[in-house]
């Protein structure tokens, strides 16, 4: 090998080898921390969500609501909606959840009834005990 | 001998002062016809040179962190002497450069000057426009109002449109697994630190490539004029002067007349993560490819479509080889252009009162 081919190649094995070593880190820096799993439970008092009502609390960081549904009972959904993030506002007078941002509208089960969100709202497990609703 | 004399003399002895004046500025040519949409450029530069001075100027007392950002804000406002100015020329000042960005592109557009050996050319502007864009946004997050936060939101949950990557896309972006501190943090970092040295290398790359290409002779000259164009100093230089103080004049007539302009009621409202406001709007600027999302009844889809209008637009030169550049004489790209521009106006007038 000519010496000025050896160094060429050295020069690339060195470049390589600094770049590698500074974007790795780089990139392990600005990941996004991996989620924790943690536990935690929400409890209510299920007079404060009537019949036709809703709660807004906050379960592990996500906004979620709680509908009392006529004839359907209890349900918790995430309040995020699935198109871009903004959150849904529930409209009881028409039984609807609706997006302010981009007129995404759901159900009360979460489906989406129309405008551009692709996929339903999240729903989170529920569970009467007593008189108290819980999640998770 | 005068002082200044003196001085111009022995700048002259060590750096050849007079020959780079007669060179670059006074032995350059401008096509004669050059009118003032051609100092559109200059007045970019200018405008961006604003923003950098007043954000300088907002960065001795601006706190990025979400418990201080807001209120901080509030107090430069309030309290720190013409702070409110430096804030105002700094809020009315992104907004008129995107306009005058836009104009630019306009102008460049209608007189064919991304043809052939200026495609490059096009590029690197095509990109500082959406570098400038990229700086409004990663700039709209800072206040930590309503409509920072919303906005942010929105925009950082678009890559979740496509598969795979999107949810860490955007999660990298926030930095959590919601708009947060964290994300007020990295958009600062961009806004401060990252951005401008992408933005100014891609300015130097521009200026350099229309030095070596030439400026654009129109292609709508009736008359020759002058032999050879004008000098760029003094006849296009001063020109370009006029249309930076007319950019001036109008950026201060907004911040005395017409203050909320670009601050609607959100954004003096501090960020709540569990209450989106109604109606929430973007800026001017994005309010035609908003209304387009709302539009298109599929998330990708929406998506999509935008990243293939703004990749259609970077590469436009590449797509239109015709060696005409008289858009007159050229009836469909007349049409186009025309169509294209009035969906855009349509479109943000849509998003601005639906």
């Amino acid at each position: 090998m000519k010496r000025r081919r050896f160094l060429k190649s050295m020069l690339a094995l060195l470049g390589s080898t600094t770049l590698l070593s500074f974007l790795y880190p780089l990139l392990r820096f600005i990941a996004p921390p991996t989620g924790e799993a943690r536990v935690e439970r929400i409890v209510i008092p299920k007079d404060e969500v009537p019949t036709g009502g809703a709660k807004e609390v906050v379960y592990r960081e996500t906004p979620v609501i709680i509908i009392n549904r006529p004839g359907k009972g209890y349900i918790a959904l995430s309040r995020v909606c699935t198109h871009l993030g903004c959150l849904v506002e529930y409209d009881g007078r028409k039984g609807r959840l609706i997006c302010p941002c981009h007129a995404g509208v759901f159900s009360l089960d979460g489906v989406v009834l129309s405008g551009p969100p692709p996929k339903p709202l999240p729903r989170f497990s529920l569970r009467i005990e007593g008189e108290n609703i819980l999640i998770g | 001998m005068t002082l200044w004399q003196r001085i111009i003399r022995w700048l002259d002895e060590r750096i050849g002062l007079t020959e780079l004046v007669d060179t670059h500025l006074k032995g350059y040519r401008v096509p004669s016809e050059a009118g003032v949409f051609y100092t559109l450029g200059m007045v970019a530069v200018v405008a961006y040179a604003i923003q950098a001075v007043t954000g300088f100027v907002l960065l001795i007392y601006y706190i990025p962190h979400a418990d201080y950002a807001f209120h901080g804000l509030q107090e430069i406002m309030r309290k720190a002497p013409f702070g409110w100015l430096f804030r105002m020329m700094h809020v009315v000042g992104s907004n008129m450069m995107v306009a005058v960005l836009f104009l630019h592109l306009f102008s460049v557009f209608f007189t064919g000057s991304y043809k052939k050996p200026r495609e490059l050319t096009w590029l690197t502007g095509g990109l500082m426009l959406l570098f400038a864009l990229l700086f409004c946004l990663s700039g709209y997050l800072l206040p930590w109002s309503q409509l920072s936060y919303w906005a942010t939101t929105i925009v950082t949950a678009m890559p979740t449109a496509f598969p795979y990557l999107g949810e860490y896309v955007t999660r990298l972006l926030r930095g959590t697994e919601h708009v947060s501190g964290v994300t007020l943090n990295r958009f600062f970092a961009l806004h401060v630190a990252i951005l401008p040295p992408f933005l100014v290398s891609l300015m130097g790359l521009h200026v350099f490539l229309i030095r070596r290409t030439g400026i654009s002779p129109s292609p709508f000259r009736r008359s020759e004029g002058q032999a050879g164009g004008y000098p760029l100093y003094p006849h296009f230089l001063l020109k370009g002067l006029f249309m930076v103080m007319v950019y001036l004049a109008v950026m201060f007539f907004i911040i005395s007349f017409m203050p909320t302009l670009f601050l609607p009621a959100e954004a003096n409202v501090p960020a709540d993560p569990y209450k989106t406001p109604a109606h929430i709007k973007p800026g001017w600027y994005f309010l035609a490819p908003y209304q387009m999302l709302k539009l298109i009844p599929n998330k990708f889809l929406g998506i999509f479509i935008e990243l293939l209008l703004l990749g259609v637009f970077l590469l436009w030169p590449f797509l239109d080889t015709k060696e005409e550049r008289n858009i007159m004489r050229r009836p469909l790209l007349l049409g186009v252009f025309l169509l294209t521009l009035t969906l855009w106006i349509l479109l943000t007038l849509w998003g601005k009162y639906s």
